[in-house]
């Protein structure tokens, strides 16, 4: 067991963009959308191809706006399918998210002599070579891990946004009716928080991969759930189960040699199993108990 | 018995809604009287809450419109307080009552601002008059489906407008509570705010409202309850003469004539 400089960056890496995924799939759970998150990060694939094609190069600014747009017209995609020709949500995310993903599989196999990315690394990522993808400036200076100052720039973002339209994710994901009856625009509301689940989904890619982002914006709120039902600490939870989740994933990984995405997500996956167990047969009883022991002090 | 009024506070005007190919509400024109407590009846399926959620913008117009003090909906938004019904949410949201009466504060505040103090003790004010204070703290999941009720009407009271739509606000809803609400309701119409509410119960209905909308897909009556609560007008609301328009609709339906189109 060790705990080193490598170690430490991985961990820090892992639990900023488990903040991030958590803090926006939390309000994709509270809407029942919580596989629009899953489509939207299969979605994008075509945007990065495009984007990979313009810039020539896997990483920066290009490929997050590809990504992005992409991921709303998707979205755009989505809305469309369920509310105008009135087909049901999931077959609209299923049908959009594949049709998507499969342009960008062409586009990646057509292109595939000439440019240097492949499925996996969009699907599966991997964070252990966080440490080594080094940021050097034109003058030669290292600046340090660039995928820990992409997680840092998308956490700042995720909590601005989050603690910015606080009052208009949040009445907008109870009761979208009452809040378009008050003009709030509940469209704008949904196309922005896809927007920046688009935004941190290309942003996490590399590091952790498509799959375990997804496990990242669903996973962790949905543990959160069973345990409060306040959402400033539904949102609290989420992020503390994020760094949780990124830390004893490091370890597991180091333990079992193997894949610490997979390693994260399996952490997260016996977190949430645990949880429904204490709920169904602990959370009920505590409840009932405090809640007598309220009742005597008043 | 369509009685017409001077300055009315809600005006439609030959309004017609279809939910794809069905029809809903067909040539509704009626105007209000300011300071009012009226009654929507209609049986299931009649259109009346599709009545005031065109009127809310919610759903789109095939054709007509509506105008709330003589203006359009998004001049007098603030002045405007919708109910829907109970059903139209998941109650298992994260957040306690207060929480809920707190949004009906949004629309003051505006984008990015935060609601404070003085959000909070209108909140509170609001939930005291729907007698609610007691459960501000309490998780929305755990509260019966009155109280519920009560909690969205906290809310509207919160909006503080002059104009408040209901729709089925005594569903589920026990019957000390529902004479509580309709004594809440007459406080409001007498300060001059107009109250309009889709309701279910002929028999209340006559001693509750004092004016009254009958719909049934198309409008029967809207008049003062004294004149409109006739034999006559609730057997065409409810009774089988109206049954011909839902069979029309399905005649039209089945021919495969669409009038919409046009």
């Amino acid at each position: 067991m060790s705990f080193d400089q490598n170690a430490f960056i991985i961990i820090l890496t892992g639990s900023m963009i488990a903040i991030s995924c958590g803090l926006l799939g939390a309000f994709l759970m509270l809407r029942k959308m919580a596989m629009t998150g899953d489509a939207i990060s299969h979605a994008v694939l075509p945007g990065i191809v495009i984007a990979f094609l313009i810039s020539g190069s896997r990483h920066g600014l290009t490929m997050v706006i590809g990504a992005g747009l992409v991921g709303l017209i998707a979205t755009a995609c989505i809305e469309y399918l369920t509310q105008k020709v009135k087909l049901q949500s999931d077959a609209s995310i299923g049908i959009t998210f594949t049709s998507l993903f499969a342009i960008g599989i062409i586009l990646i196999t057509f292109l595939a002599n000439q440019i240097d990315l492949d499925q996996d690394c969009v699907l599966y990522g991997e964070i252990a070579y966080v440490p080594i993808d080094l940021w050097i400036t034109k003058a030669g200076t290292i600046m340090g891990p660039r995928t820990t100052y992409l997680a840092v720039i998308n956490l700042v973002l995720a909590i601005a946004f989050v603690s910015l339209f606080y009052k208009e994710l949040k009445l907008s994901t109870f009761d979208p009716e009452f809040a378009a009856t008050i003009g709030l625009s509940t469209a704008g509301v949904n196309y922005g928080l896809m927007g920046m689940v688009s935004y941190t989904t290309v942003s996490s890619f590399e590091a952790v991969g498509a799959i375990l982002v997804v496990a990242l914006l669903v996973v962790p709120p949905a543990t959160a759930f069973l345990w409060t039902k306040n959402l400033k600490k539904l949102l609290t939870v989420t992020a503390i189960l994020g760094v949780l989740i990124s830390f004893l994933g490091y370890y597991l990984a180091y333990l079992l040699n193997s894949s610490i995405a997979g390693a994260m997500a399996s952490v997260a996956g016996v977190f949430f199993f645990v949880s429904v167990t204490l709920n169904r047969h602990q959370i009920p009883r505590i409840k009932s108990k405090m809640r007598r022991l309220r009742e005597e002090m008043a | 018995m369509i009685q017409h009024i001077e300055n009315p506070v809600v005006e439609v005007h030959d309004l017609m809604v279809s939910y794809g190919q069905n029809p809903v509400l067909w040539n509704v024109d009626l105007s209000l009287p300011a300071g009012s407590l009226v009654g929507i009846l209609g049986p299931n399926g009649a259109g009346k809450s599709t009545l005031i959620k065109a009127i809310m913008g919610l759903v789109e117009a095939n054709s007509g419109y509506s105008k709330l003090f003589d203006q359009e909906l998004n001049q007098v938004r603030n002045k405007v307080s919708y109910v829907p019904q109970r059903e139209s949410v998941d109650w298992d949201f994260p957040a306690s009552a207060l929480d809920i009466v707190m949004m009906g504060t949004y629309h003051h505040l505006g984008l990015l601002k935060r609601p404070g103090k003085k959000e909070k003790e209108l909140a509170m004010d609001c939930l005291d008059k729907v007698n609610m204070k007691n459960f501000a703290g309490r998780q929305i999941s755990e509260l019966s489906g009155g109280q519920q009720q009560r909690v969205f009407i906290a809310r509207a009271l919160a909006q503080q407008a002059e104009l408040y739509f209901m729709d089925e606000p005594f569903a589920g809803v026990d019957m000390s509570t529902e004479k509580a609400l309709i004594e809440l309701f007459r406080e409001m119409t007498a300060e001059g705010k107009t109250v309009i509410v889709v309701h279910h119960d002929i028999y209340s209905a006559g001693k509750y409202f004092d004016w009254l909308i009958m719909l049934n897909m198309h409008l029967v009556a809207s008049g003062p309850t004294a004149e409109v609560l006739t034999e006559e007008l609730l057997t065409k609301t409810y009774g089988g003469k109206l049954s011909t328009l839902a069979d029309l609709g399905e005649i039209i339906k089945k021919s495969g004539f669409n009038p919409l189109k046009d």
